[in-house]
């Protein structure tokens, strides 16, 4: 059967690409595999190189200036919601993990609850209602030198464990 | 006197008396009106027909451009002068507020009017052969008009724009391969270079995302729209109109003062709705703050409200995406000649023992074309009327309290089940090609290919009412004791506000007492199941004959398509009555359904 149809085959391939067509089709193919790549990479242009952003760390304060419970003092101005247990410090980024709304701490139900397409999260970050698809993030907390808390946005974590340990949780007794 | 200059006859080729010649030489010797052809069937113009949608789209492009136009000489795209600026426009400049007015009214009525073109197209099914081609680039145009207001949306820098387009970014964030946060990300894809990246122009939204939308919204889609438009013009003349009765008459005047008056009420209605209602804006854009609730302006109001339902990769990208290509494949799928160049003939028919208003000469395609249109609008209004603040639902004559206690609780169904419910749902789709039914008769005889779908459709009917039911009453729920308040789902749906379907089974259940209750629910549950197997096996007929006539190809797109807008349906119902987040959720590749 293979060797009844491999003559066609072979026929069908020196037809499309057999010596007559190859070096013109070879050229042609060169030209636009070159054109393409080219054009492609002009895609690099679209990507910035050095970005005008402010940055992503704050000095929140002193912790004394802390009571237990969720402090909107640094949403306004930082986008941050620092979070005092007895047990010590954290920090969320005040940016639902759904499509990046802010959303507003409600203390009566111990939720936070986003405005654009109304997720809930629990004092944890973790969700319990609406679309979002992951807890909210929390931020680096640690003591700078001069004793106040340092909160950096550009660290993140949210996976239950490893966000209350380590650089995302700062241990201080109440 | 001047009509006698060698200036004047150096313009106007032609003299200006009412005769048939120069009635011709006004539409071929005048480069703007030769889009037209110069004689067209009379019935081809006629209002009821057309409604004038078309060339009306056209007409409020030109007014946004000569609008937009004038805007863009006090507007400079920056975070510190582009809200001024707008206040400026609407306070201090001489007819800046109208011009701005204008400029917005009109673009919402370009939406407006396009979507009633492009339902107008289809009903009267002028996106037959050989204008397919010319559909597809309408759907592009369309998309291009979404596109335009979109940008334009984050130029004034209050927080309606910011807040939208903080969402609409997200977006793409989420998109799969090469979105940040979505599912089978590329492994070097980060913030610092997804498709959000490149819209937004770095990691926040700024200075450099401003004056990307505004190079956008001015200067790129405008100029591709142009593009795109010409084309579109052009082929609804070379591909000759969609309806040929009645006799032929000049366009030169017939349709030219048509167009003329059209253009002239529009505008005049512009003015007036310009001069009595202001253009929306609110305060200045704050990255921190988002106003509660935020909504989306009205045409992007239901891809909002369907975001509530789905994951952002699926409601943000994977269902435009779907409904776009699937706009496009219509007149490539539909393969019945019939319904060119008339609206469709509505008469009652009994359909499955009810009776039904329906097309009598394309009922699937015409129905199920309304239908997507009429679940769109729902979601719109849903949107738009039932959502206050925190995004949760309050009836039209409710009043809006921001300390609701809310009592919010969404569940996963366990990934089996939610596996075998999808598998079970797009399972019905499905047909029975003629040849296997033929195999099936000869060999068990005549009876035996409508038992066979029957017991097939029924089968899947149950395990789909079973594989939603069964786990939300009898699954243990895996966030207790850490998220949730209750070791099951089923108390845990029984006590929440917003899955009133399952409350209503809880109440009973504990009314009747378990031993009664769980065989009601049991009941329950195969009803449900026969009611969605009757359902499959109703559609079955139907089914196996579009299979026959469009083959394996264009079936498998028809069905696919109807079954993502069923399955969209089948979602939300699941979602606002029963209280289920996800079918299928695998968080750490952010895949959920």
């Amino acid at each position: 059967m293979a060797d009844a149809s491999a003559p066609t085959a072979w026929a069908w391939l020196e037809e499309r690409l057999g010596r007559r067509q190859f070096l013109l089709r070879a050229g042609w193919a060169f030209f636009y595999v070159f054109l393409g790549g080219w054009l492609l990479s002009n895609l690099k242009f679209l990507f910035p190189n050095v970005l005008y952003e402010p940055t992503l760390s704050f000095k929140a304060g002193r912790p004394e200036e802390f009571p237990v419970g969720i402090s909107e003092k640094w949403k306004k101005a930082q986008r941050v919601w620092v979070v005092r247990t007895p047990e010590g410090f954290y920090a969320f980024w005040a940016r639902c993990t759904h499509l990046g709304c802010t959303p507003n701490w409600f203390e009566a139900e111990g939720r936070f609850k986003c405005p654009c397409h109304g997720s809930n999260f629990n004092k944890n970050g973790d969700v319990i209602a609406g679309p979002a698809p992951k807890p909210l993030w929390r931020c680096s907390v640690q003591f700078a030198d001069d004793g106040q808390l340092f909160i950096d946005k550009a660290q993140l974590e949210n996976r239950p464990g490893p966000r209350e340990q380590g650089e995302f949780f700062l241990p201080m007794k109440a | 006197m001047m009509k006698k200059t060698k200036l004047w006859k150096s313009i106007f080729r032609h003299d200006f008396s009412d005769t048939p010649r120069t009635r011709l030489q006004r539409v071929f010797g005048n480069v703007f009106l030769h889009l037209h052809p110069v004689r067209i069937p009379r019935d081809a113009i006629r209002v009821p027909y057309t409604w004038g949608m078309g060339g009306l789209s056209f007409y409020l492009f030109l007014v946004l451009i000569v609008t937009g136009v004038l805007l863009m000489f006090y507007y400079r795209p920056t975070t510190i002068h582009a809200y001024q600026d707008i206040k400026d426009l609407a306070y201090a400049v001489t007819l800046g507020g109208l011009f701005r007015n204008m400029h917005r009214w009109a673009a919402h009525l370009m939406v407006v009017v396009v979507i009633l073109h492009m339902l107008r197209v289809f009903l009267t099914g002028a996106y037959k052969p050989p204008r397919e081609y010319n559909w597809v680039v309408g759907v592009l145009l369309l998309v291009m008009t979404l596109f335009l207001s979109y940008t334009g949306y984050l130029l004034p820098w209050d927080q309606l724009a910011l807040w939208a387009v903080t969402v609409g970014a997200q977006m793409a964030a989420s998109s799969p391969v090469l979105g940040n946060e979505g599912p089978f990300r590329l492994p070097f894809i980060t913030t610092g270079n997804d498709a959000r990246f490149v819209l937004v122009g770095g990691t926040i939204i700024g200075d450099a995302t401003l004056i990307r939308f505004y190079v956008l919204h001015c200067i790129a889609v405008p100029f591709l729209f142009t593009i795109f438009l010409c084309v579109h013009l052009w082929r609804v003349r070379k591909d000759s109109f969609s309806r040929q009765t009645g006799e032929k008459v000049d366009v030169w005047p017939h349709l030219v003062s048509r167009e003329f008056l059209a253009a002239l009420l529009v505008t005049i209605v512009l003015f007036v709705w310009s001069i009595a209602l202001q253009a929306p804006l609110e305060g200045e854009a704050n990255i921190n703050v988002t106003p509660n609730p935020s909504k989306a302006p009205w045409y992007f109001v239901g891809l909002q409200e369907l975001l509530v339902y789905f994951d952002p990769w699926i409601a943000g990208v994977v269902l435009p995406t779907v409904i776009i290509v699937g706009l496009m494949a219509i007149p490539y799928v539909d393969t019945n000649p019939k319904g060119v160049g008339y609206y469709p003939r509505m008469q009652w028919r009994r359909i499955g023992g009810l009776p039904v208003w329906s097309p009598v000469e394309r009922p699937f395609a015409v129905n199920v074309f309304l239908l997507g249109i009429i679940l769109w609008f729902v979601l719109i209004f849903i949107g738009y009327y039932c959502r206050g603040p925190n995004w949760e639902w309050y009836w039209p004559w409710e009043e809006w309290s921001h300390r609701r206690l809310s009592k919010l609780t969404l569940k996963n169904l366990p990934n089996l089940w939610g596996g075998l419910l999808l598998v079970s749902f797009f399972l019905q789709g499905l047909p029975f090609p003629a040849k296997a039914k033929q195999a099936l008769a000869a060999r068990a005889g005549p009876k035996a290919p409508g038992a066979a779908s029957t017991v097939c459709h029924l089968g899947l009917g149950l395990v789909m009412a079973a594989a939603t039911l069964l786990p939300l009453i009898t699954a243990p729920d895996v966030e207790y004791p850490m998220r949730s308040l209750y070791p099951t789902l089923f108390e845990s749906l029984g006590h929440a506000r917003n899955a009133p379907v399952m409350v209503g089974f809880y109440t009973l259940v504990n009314r009747l007492g378990p031993g009664v209750g769980y065989p009601v629910l049991w009941g329950v549950i195969g009803l449900v199941g026969l009611f969605l197997g009757i359902v499959g096996r109703w559609f079955a007929r139907f089914k196996d004959r579009m299979y026959e006539e469009l083959g394996p190809i264009k079936y498998a797109i028809v069905i696919g398509l109807l079954l993502c807008m069923v399955g969209v349906l089948g979602k939300i119902v699941l979602r606002l009555l029963f209280g289920i987040k996800y079918l299928l959720s695998f968080p750490v590749v952010n895949f959920n359904v």
